[in-house]
């Protein structure tokens, strides 16, 4: 579904990601792990087209080559994405913060909205229903009139995730769904992904730091290191891949101890 | 419970009155606004009356713009310049009636509005202000050099709409045209603005690049907001051309008059509707009032933006919203308590 090849991007001196070959498969549900500043969140970047990719660089989806098509043009194909910072409409109530993410679905011209038509209206009302029924989904209806700036950081995390579902997407990114919640609420939003994707039939990339997210519900992991990617596999084989733990914990830590290592913990 | 006939009826007919009964409050305002003339004391207050109602299309324009698609603009005055003087073009020296160089004047401007959005592709916030402020002041001294337009000196003798033969020239009767274009203008600005297009215009205000990642073409939407304000401020300038004396001159459309439409928009509530209605209002009068001091006015308004955004960041629009949102909540309040004693 979605192929990625030969993709790099460079940031002056610095190369943030090299080379990068992904496949993800239709239904999939794919993890990506790797260190602080190994190319993750620049991979989805690249993906949703927030940044250029260098020349020589190939992304396609449902067989069709989208490498530099604009950010909006990549969503309407069905690509969602969440941002690590959220990036929520803080001013705009909730439902607002869904009816924008639904914008590519809206079935009525800019004509027919300046004239205030009347299958305007009658749309509107469909689309806020169709948003709230949603937002009952990912648990937040009862705060559809508030800002979204008022919601707490869980409730946001939420919202987000409400935001890239209400786009019907065939392929959602997540980046880091979960960083910053208490176990419960990890949790808690970890089912409602699962929920929806099962529901929906959604494909799923998802960089995540809590392992317990990746090794439960992803069915490969792909792991980044300093742009590159060096490994990939299911998860039981990712843990104890000798490159995976070498770039986590360093060289420094001899096999055993770093067996020992894990096994503690 | 009711059958699925009986149910459906049911939901089809509240709707269909909905959609009607939103146009009632529009109708008792217009049946307002055709006595307000006559209230009037002097033919001076009906022209100011004019003013107000221009200056509120003008307003209702650049808060799509600027309040709602967040773009800072200053080319808004340039642009009701270039309405005006089109409109005086096409009647003076083509002989169009008013009906039609109105309508001609607001495409023009809308086209011209397309190009000072342009800049907008690449710059925001302060960066914009300048590429703006720069093709403003163009558009006016290209107006004073220009003898074909009457150069500084200014446009004379634009006529009055005609009317079954007989000209509107007067304040009064000029009233009748500018007051329904004002309301038909506001209306319009709803629909616009409580539509798909006015959340996407919020969007691109509070985070352009989320607001990409969620399928809104940016480019479009701020060209869109860039020429839909284009529109009202070509329109308005129409109406200032056309009103008696039928006098334009090029400096009228100083950034002195763009601070005052600032004023308006950032005084009546950014992104507010009502706020930029009632900010136009507000800012005429208080215009016409301060005339003796008039060498003053740019630091009085300066002043006045200034202590605004210290102090009431979202204009009157955004306290009278911040009154009935507490009442709201309060009255929530009550209501839980109520229901848990």
């Amino acid at each position: 579904m979605l192929e990625v090849t030969n993709l790099s991007k460079r940031f002056g001196g610095l190369v943030a990601v090299a080379n990068v070959d992904l496949s993800v498969r239709q239904g999939e549900i794919r993890g990506i792990i790797g260190p602080n500043g190994s190319g993750k969140s620049t991979l989805f970047n690249l993906i949703s087209s927030v940044y250029k990719p260098e020349p020589g660089s190939r992304i396609a989806f449902d067989g069709e080559d989208i490498t530099g098509r604009p950010p909006h043009d990549i969503a309407r194909r069905g690509i969602a994405r969440t941002f690590q910072l959220l990036r929520i409409f803080t001013q705009m109530s909730v439902l607002e913060n869904l009816l924008i993410g639904h914008h590519s679905h809206v079935r009525y011209g800019v004509g027919a909205a300046v004239v205030g038509a009347a299958r305007v209206w009658a749309e509107e009302r469909r689309l806020k229903q169709e948003m709230m029924d949603l937002l009952g989904f990912v648990g937040l209806a009862d705060y559809a009139e508030m800002a979204a700036g008022e919601l707490s950081i869980g409730q946001r995390r939420l919202l987000a995730l409400g935001r890239a579902m209400a786009m019907r997407p065939k392929l959602l990114m997540l980046d880091e769904p979960a960083a910053g919640l208490s176990p419960v609420n990890v949790d808690k939003l970890l089912n409602t992904v699962m929920a929806l994707q099962k529901r929906f039939g959604l494909t799923l990339v998802i960089i995540e730091h809590i392992l317990k997210v990746v090794m439960e519900s992803c069915d490969t992991v792909t792991v980044l290191d300093h742009g590159e990617k060096i490994a990939e596999g299911p998860p039981a084989a990712i843990k104890d891949d000798h490159r995976v733990i070498e770039a986590y914990l360093g060289k420094e830590m001899a096999d055993a101890e770093v067996r020992a290592f894990l096994k503690a913990s | 419970m009711n059958g699925p006939g009986t149910n459906g009826a049911a939901e089809r007919a509240p709707e269909g009155w909905r959609d009607l009964s939103r146009f009632i409050p529009w109708l008792l305002g217009f049946c307002v606004l055709l006595v307000l003339p006559w209230l009037a004391v002097n033919p001076y207050q009906n022209y100011l009356l004019n003013v107000i109602l221009i200056n509120v299309i003008l307003a209702v324009g650049l808060n799509i713009v600027k309040g709602f698609a967040g773009q800072v603009t200053v080319g808004h005055i340039a642009l009701a310049a270039i309405g005006a003087y089109t409109s005086a073009i096409l009647s003076v020296k083509f002989g169009l009636p008013f009906w039609l160089a109105l309508p001609a004047a607001t495409l023009v401007t809308g086209l011209a509005g397309a190009l000072v959005g342009i800049p907008a592709f690449r710059l925001e916030g302060a960066y914009l202000a300048l590429a703006t402020l720069g093709l403003a002041e163009s558009v006016r001294i290209f107006i004073s050099a220009t003898d074909y337009v009457g150069a500084s000196i200014g446009f004379s003798d634009i006529p009055p709409p005609m009317l079954a033969g007989k000209p509107l020239g007067s304040h009064i009767a000029y009233y009748y045209v500018v007051m329904p274009v004002a309301l038909v203008g506001i209306y319009l600005s709803f629909c616009i603005l409580r539509s798909d297009i006015g959340r996407a215009f919020k969007a691109l205000r509070e985070d352009s690049l989320a607001a990409a990642a969620a399928g809104i073409n940016v480019r479009k939407y701020k060209l869109l907001a860039f020429v839909i304000s284009a529109f009202y401020a070509g329109c308005a300038g129409s109406l200032t051309a056309h009103m008696s004396p039928g006098f334009l001159n090029p400096n009228s459309y100083t950034i002195t008059e763009m601070v005052t439409l600032l004023l308006m928009v950032v005084l009546g509530g950014i992104g507010h509707i009502w706020g930029g209605v009632i900010g136009a209002v507000l800012v005429t009068i208080i215009n016409d009032l301060t005339v003796d001091f008039y060498q003053y006015r740019l630091a009085i308004f300066g002043m006045i933006i200034v202590l605004t955004v210290l102090y009431m960041p979202r204009g009157i629009g955004g306290v009278i919203d911040r009154h009935f949102a507490t009442k709201r909540f309060i009255a929530l309040r009550k209501a839980k308590a109520s229901v848990n004693a």
